[in-house]
This record gives C-alpha cells, structure tokens and sequence, in this order.
C-alpha cells in the first residue's frame, strides 16, 4: 500500500520539495514504513528513509520530484529516473525501462500489474493508472506554476493545488514544459479496489465519482437495515469507522457518541507490522469514555476485523467502563484472504475469519453478537456493480494474476 | 461600405467573417499574411496591404490609399500607440478608443486607481510598485493570498497567482513569486510602476463585453475564456484558450441579476474615463470579470477591444449587423440600435503548436496542414490567429495558430463538433488543445464554483459589507 505525489513547475523559480513533503503527509494513511524522496534541480537526487523527519526536506532543493509513502518501498531508481508505485508490478525492471523508452511517436504503453504509477525522467512526469483502476490517482495544478499527480484529492489539495481529474483507468498522463498529454494505453476489466472505498481512503476523498465519505455513511445506514439491535449508544472504532457508526445511528435514530479518545498519531493499526506492535497501538489509539458506555447497551462499529486482537480489547475495555451489552457490527464482509495487488493483508492463518465461526469469534472477541456487512449491502452502498469492483481479500477469487 | 481592419489575429478574423456578410468591403493592415483574412479581403472586393500596426503612420497611410469610410482597431497595442487618434487627427471614422482611454486596459495602476476614485464596485485592494527590489521585499513579508501582474497589459504574460492559504508552504511560494518578480516587472519596462499586487480572489471567470459611443451601452453576451495553457485548468496563464458563450445573453453559471450589476460596472467605468480624459470612449470595452465572495460581479481587469478568443464565441451569435452597429457608434447614434442574439450556445477552441506558451521559438516557423472543405461540412468556423500565409504553405507564428467554433443546441454537442473538426488540423511538432472545454462536466463544475461564490457575497450583501476585507498582522498596521 502506498501513497505516492509528482510534482512538476513549469518555472524552474519554483522548490518543489517541500510542496511533496507536505502531500505525502496528506497520504500517510496509505502507509508510512517507508518514503522514498526523489528530486531534481541541477542535479538529481533520491533518499528513503523510515522517518519522514529523517527526509531533511530543507536540504532538498529542485522543480520537479517524486515522493513516496507506503508499507514497503515500491520504489525504484535509474540514474534520473524515478518511479514509484502503489500496488503491484509483475517486474519492476521492465516497467521503468519500458517508461523510459516512451517518446512521442510511442501510441502504446501497457504496464503488466495491477497498480498505480508515478514515472519521471527528470524532464516530464508520467502518470499510469493500470485498466483495472484498481488503485486511486489524481490529476491538478497550482495556479499557473505547477502540475501535480497525487493518489488522493488531499495530496494535492493540502498544498494549495486544485483537482483537476481524477487519472482515467488505463490512462497514461505525461506533464512537461509543452502541456498535459493524455494516452488511452488499453482496455481491460475494471476492477476497483473496495477496501479502497470503505477503509483505506481519506473521508475527504472521492474515489470514481463517489464521495468516500457518503459510502461510509451509506455502509452504516445498510448495517442497521441487515442487522437491527436494540441498543442505548452508536460508537465507532476510530477514525476510520466514525462515519459507519454515525450513518447507523441516523438510520437508526439511535444515539451516536464519540466512544473513545486518542492518544499518539494516527497509525493505522491494521497495517503495522508486528503483532505487539498492533496491540500498542490499540491500546494507544482507544481509552474509552467512561460516561457514554456507563451502563448502556452498546453497538460498536469498526470497519474489518483482522486477528480480533484489536476488537476483543475494545470489547474488554468497553465492558471495564461498565457497558452492560457490547455488539460488534463490521462494516466490510469476513475478511478470509489475501491481496494479491499490494495491501497489506496478514496471512490467512492469522485472519480470525477465515479460521472461526461466527459464535466462536463472538466468543473469542467477547461481544453479545457479531455481524459483518453482506456482500450484497457492500454493493448498494459503494453504488458499483459487483463486476467493476475487487472484492479478492474476502472471496479469495482474484481478477488477475501477476505473477 | 468600405472599412480598413487593423490587425491580424484569429479576433480580427472573425470580424472580418461578419462584417463581410453584411456588405462590407473589406481592406486590411496586417504585419503578416493571415490566410482567413487575406481571403475575406480578396472575396469582399478589398485589398490588403502589409504594416505594422503598432506604427499609427503606418495604420495613417493605409487609410490613405484605401480612403475607407470607416475604421476598425481590432487589437489592444495600436490603441496604445495612439492609431485611433492619428486616423482621426486626418478625418478618418474610426472605431476604438483613443490612446488616453485605452488606458483602462493599458494600464492596471491606472485602471485600479480609477475604480477607487469613483467607487466603482467589483474593486480589489492593490498596491503598485516602482521597483523591483520593493515588490519582491513586499511579497517575502506579506501574509495572505495575491495576485501579482506587469502593471501594463502584456497579453496575460506574466501574471502570478498565489493562494497562501497554507502556513506551512508560505515561505516556498513567496520565494518563487520574488523571484519572478523581476521578469514580471521586465513586461512593463517603460512605466513608471512596474508591479502590481492585488488581493487575490475566487471564483468563476466571465467576460462583459460592451459596445459604447460614450452616452450609450450596448451588451453583447458574456462569454467566458479559459486561461490556463493545459487541460484541466493546469499550466502557465496565455491569451485563452478558448471560449464559451450562451444561452442567451447569459452563461449556464450567470444570473440576470449579475449580469445587470456587471453592465452597471461596466457603465460606471465608462462614466469614469470620461470624467478622467474628457473624451467619449468609442469602442468596444470588456470587463474581464470574476464572480467572487467578496464582492459578486468584480473586475480582475479590463479589455479596450474585443477579447480573443472570446470575440470568436460571439460574433458568429449575433443576429445583427455588428457593422451597422460600429458605424452607429463612431457617429453617436447607438440610441438607436438593438442587438438580437442567436439562441444557441457557442463554443470555441484554439489549437497551439507544442512550445506555446513558454517556449515561443519551437512554437514558430511550423508548418500547418487544414482540411478547411471537411471542417466546414461539419459545421465549424475557422479563424486563424498567429499563421501565415508564405507562397503555398502555412506557418505557425508562435502563438494560438487556429480557433475553431461552432454552435449548437448544448454546449457538449458544440464541444464535441469542434472536437471532430479539430481532428483536421495538423500541426508539425504537434499541438494543444483543451478539449474538455464546453463538456458537461467542465460546465458542471463551474457551476458549482459559482454558486460556492453567490452563497457568500449574497450573504455580504444582506449584512452591508459587500467587497469589505482586510488584512491583520501582529507586527504592522493594517496593510494597503
């Protein structure tokens, strides 16, 4: 998983690198294990570090760049050129080889993955979003000064950018000095990622025309139509599942609160490495609010379960602040399987879903009752066909082998 | 009638096209051999001959040997060389301000001075600088968002907008924009100020432009053009790009309303020259408008003349003779004329050669392939811009080269028929164009710019402070 930001000026007055600092930090959300840095000035020059302080932006000096954040690095470097991605490439050698030999009579260009890409040769930026789409990328510009491609609306808008478009599955972009150029490069079934649409985007994000925001809402209103509980209090698991639990508690006219408080940044915990690490963060992430549970039934949306771990604490701590009920509702189907296309998903072995049935996971985890969103409400809500949609992470039925 | 056209551009074109429908006779000045104009010349039973135009001896001579009943001034320079007066010194009817009135476009100083001296509405904050050093000094200081031009017109070269809406990006941006301070300033080498800043503002951009002889206003329909070089609205700023216009005399994201405080603007303004210069102002004048929060209808500057490539979305919709109109105006007598308007809608793209706008050496000398036979069979018109006619071949200038128009019922069904023509035009080297111009989507989207903009000046107006804004800092009193 990674987030990835081009940025070209059309004037070489501009330093561009600070601009990329700050649209990385827009995407960390995407993972934040690695960043990879590449600028070009009078000269070219690439870091990648584990910290984003340890980038030294300051020392970064140069009017064209590609920045990188992500889970691991999807990154690569020969000599001016640069290219970083978010998914998966079937071979990543061939792929900026065949970027570099793009030149204007070029009418073809297809990059064997399932991903979205961001390519310069220190003179132009290249955009790839594969056919699939299965990966966001985005197309603006800052005034009349820059061009910019980023994975998320925000990447671009926290720098003062405007959206211009949203980069069209099986669309090359080039950006240089002489215009915006665009390259159907071919068909091929559209696949969109849909944990893309109910955890891993930014809620201020729109993703093929639906606002992210509205689906989640949309998820929550759908769980409380499959599932009615009687319960006192809606709360999410936050940040991510906020908006489910407000959109069951509007379907619901049962109260929404904020359930609990945050302590440190906002890791995502599904996405950390190792387990010990995961529990921190939960730990870190969710101190409960002691009069919003307080003798109260209470419905507790979070937005996938993984190991359990992070649920059967919450449960723990919610019952501890005197909840008298405690149901789960996951507003995603049972996650059983892997991802093929680059999120980062544990091994079957330690997916609780794929190993336990569902009274055994409500035992385990501790709650009253358990229940996933249906694939057929994950559909209505996301408003996509089943067809344009990946959903390989629950069935463990991919659309496409890489490699 | 025997008319003289001053000018050579796409805009010059397209006034050529219509006046020859309407029964004129048409003779040209141009500094290069423009094919569209050079034809129209030939098929009207005129002549043409070369100049330069920015020479008001030239324009003089030209008239002598043509001994036209009127003169038009298409572009913006030879009003501020004077051409309009120099005719007129000799007798000549001649359409288009004078040197002292072109001022309003000429000079933004000027122009913004004399929207606060008359209290004009629509008017930025601004400040005017004489040097470069204290402009860039300025702009490494100032806290807020501004805009930053040459004070004289330079045909939208070296306008820099900054939205510092980001602390944390503050230092970058200014540091770019000081550093350009200096070539903006080169665009305006003999005033006396050099840079202008205002206070940057959003919104949807539209263009009024009006027909006066000095007593009387005339509207012609907004249109609106699209600055930015590349699709999407991404890229340096040029002359446009292209244009839309309708339905009606409105644009999909104006309301009457606005449109009636645009013309009250606008006719404030023509009000204000004369107060200044004590001249009627003949001619066309454009206010290049935005609608914003701050104020609604607001003037970003002015044009003495018709617009490119707007001229190009609006002539083909007027029903009326524009040449009755421009003989009316040169003999006051507007009182009496009308405008009827087609109605339907117009859209216009310019095709550029690949270098345009920054690198305006590789955008010259290329040659240029047209199947005019095809694009007319589907229904577009074509005006040429910065081309000429060399022996047999066509060669690009260095600017827009071509604008093709075309209307329809829907501007997508416009846009998508100027798509279709532009599909026979070649350029060698290659060419931009923005094709998403007039597509529902582009529209959609200015729609919503707009109504972002109307929630918050209605709201202003309601409460009295209607263009009201200010500027705080800890350090210094309030700035401008």
């Amino acid at each position: 998983m990674a987030g990835i930001t081009g940025v070209i000026a059309f004037d070489k007055v501009w330093n561009v690198s600070k601009f990329i600092y700050y649209s990385l930090l827009a995407l960390r959300h995407r993972g934040q294990d690695q960043f990879a840095f590449f600028i070009c000035g009078d000269e070219c020059k690439v870091k990648v570090v584990e910290e984003l302080r340890d980038l030294k932006v300051e020392e970064l000096n140069g009017w064209i760049g590609v920045g990188f954040t992500g889970t691991e690095n999807r990154t690569i470097r020969e000599g001016n050129h640069f290219l970083a991605y978010d998914g998966e490439v079937k071979d990543e050698v061939r792929l900026i080889r065949k970027l570099k030999e793009i030149d204007d009579k070029a009418k073809a260009f297809e990059g064997e993955g399932v991903f979205s890409a961001i390519y310069t040769n220190s003179r132009e930026i290249f955009a790839y979003r594969d056919p699939s789409g299965n990966k966001p990328l985005f197309l603006g510009g800052f005034g009349f000064d820059l061009g910019i491609v980023s994975s998320e609306p925000s990447g671009i808008e926290v720098i003062g950018g405007e959206v211009g478009r949203e980069v069209e599955s099986g669309e090359l972009i080039r950006i240089n000095q002489y215009g915006v150029f665009k390259q159907k490069t071919g068909d091929g079934d559209r696949f969109l990622c849909s944990l893309e649409f109910i955890y891993l985007q930014r809620i201020d994000s729109h993703f093929s025309g639906k606002q992210i925001y509205d689906v989640r809402e949309r998820i929550g209103r759908q769980l409380a139509i499959e599932r009615k509980i009687e319960g006192d209090v809606v709360i999410g698991v936050p940040e991510t599942a906020i908006p489910f639990a407000i959109g069951y508690s509007k379907e619901t006219k049962i109260p929404y609160s904020l359930g609990f408080t945050r302590t440190g940044d906002s890791k995502r915990t599904m996405i950390m490495n190792d387990a010990f690490e995961r529990l921190i963060g939960v730990q870190l992430k969710l101190n409960p609010i002691k009069s919003v549970v307080w003798d109260k039934r209470v419905i507790v949306i979070d937005d996938s379960m993984v190991t359990g771990n992070t649920l059967k604490n919450t449960v723990f701590l919610l019952r501890k602040n005197g909840a008298k009920e405690v149901h789960v509702l996951i507003a995603s189907p049972k996650l059983t399987s892997l991802c093929p296309y680059g999120v980062r998903v544990p091994p079957k072995e330690e997916l609780i879903a794929a190993n336990l049935s569902d009274e055994e996971i409500a035992i385990t985890i501790g709650a009253d009752s358990i229940y996933w969103l249906s694939f057929e409400g994950m559909y209505k809500a996301i408003g996509l066909n089943p067809e344009n949609l990946c959903i390989g992470c629950f069935t463990g039925k991919y659309k496409k082998v890489i490699k | 009638m025997k008319v003289l056209l001053v000018g050579e551009g796409a805009r010059e074109n397209a006034i050529a096209w219509k006046i020859s429908q309407e029964g004129a006779r048409v003779y040209s000045i141009m500094g290069y051999v423009n094919p569209g104009i050079k034809r129209i010349v030939e098929n009207s039973g005129g002549k043409f001959i070369m100049g330069n135009i920015r020479n008001p001896n030239d324009v003089l001579n030209a008239a002598e040997a043509f001994s036209p009943e009127l003169i038009i001034v298409g572009p913006e320079e030879p009003l501020f060389k004077g051409v309009c007066d120099k005719v007129r010194e000799k007798g000549f009817a001649c359409f288009g301000p004078s040197f002292k009135a072109s001022k309003i476009e000429e000079s933004k100083v000027w122009m913004r001075n004399l929207m606060w001296k008359h209290k004009i509405k629509g008017r930025l904050r601004f400040k005017s600088f004489k040097s470069v050093e204290e402009a860039s000094k300025y702009i490494l200081e100032y806290g807020g968002s501004i805009a930053i031009k040459p004070s004289r017109q330079a045909g939208g070269r070296g306008v820099k907008v900054v939205a510092d809406l980001q602390a944390y990006l503050t230092k970058e941006k200014r540091e770019a924009v000081s550093k350009s301070a200096s070539e903006i300033a080169s665009l305006a080498q003999e005033e006396e100020d050099k840079i202008l800043i205002e206070e940057k503002v959003d919104g949807v951009e539209y263009t009024l432009h009006v027909i006066t002889d000095g007593l009387n206003v005339l509207p012609l329909p907004l249109a609106q053009d699209y600055k930015h070089a590349y699709s999407y609205s991404i890229g340096p700023e040029t002359g446009g790009m292209g244009s839309i216009s309708g339905p009606k005399e409105l644009l999909p994201f104006i309301e009457e309303e606005e449109f009636k405080t645009s013309l009250e603007i606008v006719r404030e303004t023509i009000n204000a020259i004369k107060a200044e210069v004590n001249e009627d102002y003949i001619g066309f004048i454009a206010g290049q408008m935005m609608l914003t929060p701050l104020w609604g209808p607001t003037i970003i500057e002015y044009y003495s003349r018709l617009g490119d490539p707007e001229a190009s979305a609006i002539l083909p919709r007027i029903k009326s003779s524009m040449l009755e109109l421009f003989d009316l105006a040169v003999n006051k007598g507007l009182h009496r004329a009308k405008i009827e308007v087609d109605e339907r809608v117009s859209v216009v793209k310019a095709i550029a050669p690949i270098g345009y706008p920054l690198d305006r050496k590789m955008a010259s000398n290329k040659l240029v392939f047209i199947d005019e036979r095809k694009i007319k069979e589907r229904g577009c018109l074509v005006f040429y811009g910065s081309i000429s006619e060399q022996g047999e071949k066509l060669i690009t200038m260095g600017s827009r080269a071509i604008e093709i128009a075309a209307l329809s019922d829907s501007f997508e069904q416009a846009s998508r028929k100027v798509d279709e023509c532009i599909s026979y035009v070649e350029i060698e080297g290659g060419m931009i164009y923005r094709s998403e111009i007039g597509k529902e989507e582009t529209i959609a989207e200015q729609r919503e710019k707009s109504s972002i903009s109307r929630h918050s000046y209605k709201l202003r107006e309601r409460k009295g402070i209607l263009g009201v804004s200010k500027d705080w800092s800890p350090k210094e009193e309030l700035r401008w």
